[in-house]
């Protein structure tokens, strides 16, 4: 490789070429682990250890003064809990379920109509998201109360007499299912509309072309392929909602009081008890655990099949 | 003929979607109107019109220490989020290694992590290493719920950004870190304010972590929450909401639309 009289600028620019490739391929070693060994190194020590640390309460290998003493089995008092758990994995079901079911035409509409203006209607839909969570919350306080917007209304049109309001509006289970579905509705439109926009349409017209009828189609080909996508939507849903602690606090009242709220109380209430929230803590957390890789387990047979 | 929808099915949709739009913005509405309204009890009749709840919530020292407390806290995470994002979204767009996957998996996991869990998973960690709550714990529980919000930004925009611009670079003679400056970070910063924004306002607004990990200075949902208790002050805190609503739409959609103009003139198509 040395330099000949002759063709001096060829081997010099052969070399020039060879020295940063040698170069990065030492610098491969150190630059994977620095680029990502920060971020991974945050979530190591502020997101793992701290679920270990849940871990390690619930089965009582540490234990906090004053707490009464048991061992690891007796620590998972989950009869006493399990009902309250089945109550809120009840709500969100059916929260996520219908907010799944109003979103999913909205995003058929946006991604497939053809209509000009899909990402500004996108962005009209999921702006309501980006605002306050709390104040949403508020605007339904006001909306559902006694002397609320609509028992004004029922009042003033003659539908229910004067002092009588309909008050299982405000500090219900119902309340709690409006004010979660109101408050993720808008997210949810977003996973459905990004599987049916990079949906291949010529299957579609294939699908037309060989005689299908739009309901054949939209049964036998569209449902089927946006189906990764209304599994992700129900799941960013029910996931979040299933461990929902301030809008049934601030709507819920007692017949609203989902797991969540106890978990809350067990560590902020009057008599704390982090052993017990630490272990309903880490029920709620296997459970959402399953359920995540069921959903991948899900994806990658999709991806099978179509493959 | 359209295969996805018939003209009746069309109407239909339409006017399915201007009702759902009816729904989620009517509060919103209604939120905005009570805001202007004499009476301290918020419902109809309405009782005239006053600017009295916004003049109270400007000389509310309380209200003004709480959004200042989260203004410092969404700022700083926000930052440590997005530089976190920025490297994890490079090693993953541009390194090769063993195990991507997981990793991958790993860094986006936040994303499923029930809040209530990691404040509390979070006060334990304090709690076992003798720290005590402030500002910097809650700081830290909010850069983990951004990051992979920062990453899903980021991730896709450099996996579009032709990497031989950077290869040149580095051909030409430019270490890692000017490439980076001057080659790559340009390329990705409509993503960069994107991620920061998002960060920004989901810590500014985040709640469920913060009541765990609160020290003395109550951030502003704290704060707010503390609020909603008392029916008198419901109107003032009914002022804020409107003005921070309207802001925080009118910061991200601007932002948004300004990230798609700066993205078609960067030369490639928008990522959504």
């Amino acid at each position: 490789m040395g330099r000949g009289e002759g063709g001096l600028t060829v081997d010099g620019t052969a070399v020039e070429a060879a020295a940063p490739t040698a170069r990065r391929r030492r610098r491969f070693d150190w630059a994977t682990p620095s680029l990502l060994g920060p971020p991974v190194g945050w979530l190591l020590v502020f997101f793992l250890a701290p679920i270990v640390y849940v871990a390690l309460y619930s089965f009582h290998v540490r234990v906090l003064p004053g707490s009464a003493p048991g061992t690891a089995l007796s620590a998972w008092h989950l009869g006493t809990y399990l009902p309250l758990f089945w109550k809120s994995v009840q709500m969100s079901l059916i929260v996520s379920a219908l907010v799944v079911l109003v979103a999913y035409p909205l995003a058929y509409y946006l991604a497939l109509s053809g209509t000009p203006r899909k990402y500004v209607l996108l962005l009209v839909l999921i702006a309501p998201f980006l605002t306050s969570y709390l104040l949403r919350v508020l605007a339904w306080k006001v909306i559902l109360g006694d002397q609320g917007v609509v028992n004004w209304f029922l009042t003033k049109t003659g539908i229910e007499a004067a002092g009588h309001p309909l008050s299982f509006l405000l500090y219900s289970r119902f309340a709690v299912m409006l004010v979660l579905g109101y408050v993720w509705l808008p997210f949810v439109a977003l996973p459905i509309f990004v599987t049916l926009e990079s949906l291949d349409q010529r299957l579609l017209e294939a699908a037309s072309d060989l005689g299908a009828s739009r309901l054949q189609t939209f049964r036998r080909v569209t449902l089927p392929l946006s189906l990764p996508g209304v599994v992700a939507a129900f799941l960013f849903v029910f996931i979040p909602t299933v461990g929902e602690f301030v809008t049934p606090s601030l709507v819920g009242g007692t017949s609203g009081y989902m797991y969540g709220n106890q978990i809350h109380d067990l560590f902020n209430g009057g008599f704390p008890d982090w052993q017990t929230g630490a272990t309903l803590s880490l029920f709620l957390l296997g459970v959402i655990a399953a359920l995540t890789f069921v959903f991948v387990r899900f994806l990658r047979l999709g991806e099978a099949r179509v493959a | 003929m359209d295969v996805a929808l018939s003209a009746n099915g069309r109407r239909v949709i339409r006017v399915f979607f201007a009702l759902v739009l009816v729904f989620l913005y009517a509060p919103i509405a209604i939120l905005l109107v009570f805001s202007f309204n004499k009476a301290s009890v918020p419902t109809f009749p309405l009782t005239g019109f006053t600017f009295r709840w916004y003049h109270d919530f400007a000389t509310n020292r309380e209200m003004q220490a709480a959004l200042e407390t989260s203004a410092i806290v969404a700022a700083i995470s926000s930052v440590i989020a997005v530089a976190l994002g920025v490297l994890a979204s490079l090693g993953l767009s541009r390194r090769a290694f063993r195990g991507k996957g997981v990793v991958t998996a790993f860094l986006l996991i936040p994303l499923v992590m029930p809040l209530i869990v990691l404040g509390i998973s979070l006060l334990l960690l304090y709690h076992e290493l003798g720290v005590p709550l402030s500002l910097v714990t809650i700081t830290i529980g909010h850069v983990v719920i951004s990051i992979p919000y920062a990453i899903l930004v980021l991730l896709p925009r450099l996996e579009q950004v032709d990497r031989s611009l950077a290869e040149a670079a580095y051909d030409l003679g430019a270490g890692a870190l000017t490439t980076f400056r001057r080659i790559t970070l340009p390329l990705i910063l409509p993503a960069v304010v994107s991620a920061f924004l998002i960060a920004f306002t989901t810590s500014f607004d985040e709640y469920a972590v913060a009541s765990f990990l609160a020290g003395s200075r109550e951030t502003f949902p704290l704060f707010l929450y503390s609020q909603l208790r008392f029916p008198d002050k419901l109107p003032q805190v009914i002022a804020v909401a409107v003005v921070i609503m309207t802001l925080t739409i009118a910061v991200v959609v601007g932002a948004e639309l300004w990230r798609r103009r700066a993205e078609a003139r960067l030369g490639e198509a928008p990522t959504y």
